[in-house]
């Protein structure tokens, strides 16, 4: 059984570079179109409140796009979720194994090859050893990356980090899989792939949140949609609707 | 692919139930740090031609420097000197390589702490398995020394096994204390950095201990890391170390992993923070 279970949630992000940029004079944030607008200080230490009194339940079966601005909350959200911030105020629960794949690339070390850095993570990520063999050949056939594996991975392209994150990230059928806009970076036959691998991900029922701007690939993905505006919920439910309710938004 | 609570410090626990689960986390974890230190150290060779040993030529070019220089200024023969200045320059580069580039351990691996729920050990794992990487690839010139008549071989020479694996474990929680808490203040990395230096002249690395002024023995008597330098070197040479340098070392050690677990406790939640 896995659940998300997010009450009353804040998560403020401190600027410990404040007092040195000349923040401290409480700038008007009103004017930036982008993030969210409520911030304060505490001391010599700038905060921004990235996230404010969230109030969400993600039950298994829910594949949930977030949508928003930049500077909305939505990698904030992600990280929330994966215990990598703490939530500042309220209570959170996450039960099941969570599984991250945020940033660019899920690659440790750019300078070893494709195959160094796939059984790198398997042994980071405790990946049973007698079924390494059987990984390795899923992510090769998944990825169709052929020789590229075999070089070092500072050299692929953004789509080529995203097909090998994405294979390794679920391979595993995490309870929990968190995903950042990343992904897109992936071409569309790529993108038909990941689709076709979401579903069977999904039959195994489980929960799947990633951030996206793109509404077709959003719909093929998700079932459901989550909008952030400033760092508040503005809507969770039907795709369409939260899309139109994002188009108003702005 | 932890859960959330396996990636921060186990708050809900009492104190003694958090630093045992804590440890037994940890050593589980060493295995993969080596793992990720065992293909640094790889890639390093494939970019280079004989990767960490231009490191070791370092040692080998300061080692006869020094020498040279002390044997004229401090007196005796560069080949008397040359074996105890080589160790204490060995030694001293692992401990200045798990204090000076331990401090930045958690801001280097920036990246991979805000895009993943991994445990923070493994960075500082990782870390330490690259230093002693490179510490053996410097102890290549110790049996060099050996091969050649500078240094002569003693049973007593084992004992530096028990002394390297001591400094090593106190690198876990130097790394992570350090790390910690120059994520969060970056001004201590640069103290730290500073004194390190200072800590270079001030260790007897390239002057003997035994020389000291009586009035002054304070200022080896009170330098931990002439301990640490000492519980390697010593039986390295052929000394046996006395039990109170031992002694020492075990209260440093614990009350290092005692400050090691409270700076966790309370930062680790806020490390993304940070970095």
């Amino acid at each position: 059984m896995s659940r998300v279970r997010i009450e009353d949630v804040s998560v403020r992000i401190p600027v410990y570079d404040a007092s040195s940029l000349r923040l401290l004079r409480m700038p008007s944030f009103g004017l930036a179109k982008v993030g969210t607008r409520t911030v304060s200080h505490s001391g010599a230490i700038f905060i921004i409140h990235a996230l404010s009194n969230l109030d969400l339940v993600i039950e298994e079966g829910d594949r949930v796009c977030v949508i928003g601005h930049n500077g909305a909350g939505k990698t904030t959200l992600l990280r929330l979720i994966a215990g990598i911030y703490p939530p500042s105020s309220g209570r959170m629960d996450v039960e099941g194994k969570v599984m991250a794949l945020l940033g660019q690339n899920l690659a440790p070390n750019p300078d070893a090859t494709g195959y160094e850095n796939i059984n790198l993570v398997a042994n980071l990520y405790d990946w049973p050893k007698a079924r390494l063999p059987e990984y390795i050949r899923d992510i090769e056939e998944f990825t169709e990356l052929g020789e590229y594996l075999s070089l070092p991975t500072r050299i692929y392209s953004a789509g080529m980090h995203a097909r090998l994150a994405f294979a390794m990230a679920t391979l595993q059928v995490p309870d929990v899989l968190l995903i950042d806009e990343a992904i897109g970076a992936g071409d569309a036959h790529f993108q038909e792939k990941a689709k076709a691998r979401t579903r069977d991900f999904i039959s195994r029922a489980k929960i799947m949140i990633m951030a996206s701007h793109a509404i077709d690939f959003c719909r093929a993905m998700c079932n459901k949609a989550l909008l952030l505006a400033n760092g508040r919920l503005v809507f969770f439910g039907d795709i369409d609707e939260a899309f139109s309710r994002y188009a108003e938004l702005r | 692919m932890v859960q959330a609570i396996d990636a921060t410090t186990g708050a809900a626990m009492p104190h003694t139930g958090a630093a045992l689960w804590l440890g037994v986390r940890t050593v589980r974890n060493l295995r993969k740090g080596l793992a990720w230190a065992w293909l640094d150290t790889v890639c390093q060779y494939r970019r280079s031609k004989i990767g960490p040993l231009w490191e070791t030529i370092n040692v080998l070019v300061m080692t006869l420097g020094i020498a040279v220089v002390s044997s004229a200024v401090i007196g005796g023969t560069v080949t008397n000197l040359i074996g105890y200045i080589g160790l204490g320059i060995i030694v001293w580069s692992a401990i200045s390589a798990l204090i000076g580039e331990g401090t930045s351990t958690f801001v280097r691996n920036r990246e991979y702490i805000l895009s993943s729920n991994l445990s923070i050990d493994f960075y500082v794992a990782r870390m330490i398995f690259r230093t002693l990487i490179t510490f053996c690839h410097h102890l290549v010139l110790y049996f060099v020394g050996v091969a050649i008549g500078l240094i002569s071989l003693h049973w007593v020479a084992l004992l530096a096994i028990p002394g390297i694996l001591l400094l090593f474990v106190n690198g876990f929680w130097v790394i992570t204390l350090l790390a910690l808490v120059c994520a969060r203040f970056r001004d201590v990395e640069l103290i730290v950095r500073n004194l390190l230096q200072l800590a270079f002249f001030v260790t007897p690395i390239f002057w003997d201990y035994r020389h000291v002024l009586t009035s002054r023995e304070y200022i080896v008597d009170y330098n931990v890391l002439f301990y640490f330098l000492e519980i390697v070197r010593g039986p390295l040479l052929g000394e046996v170390p006395p039990a109170r340098y031992y002694a020492i070392i075990l209260a440093v050690t614990f009350v290092g992993f005692f400050l090691a677990y409270v700076a966790y406790r309370r930062m680790r939640r806020h490390l993304a923070f940070f970095v």
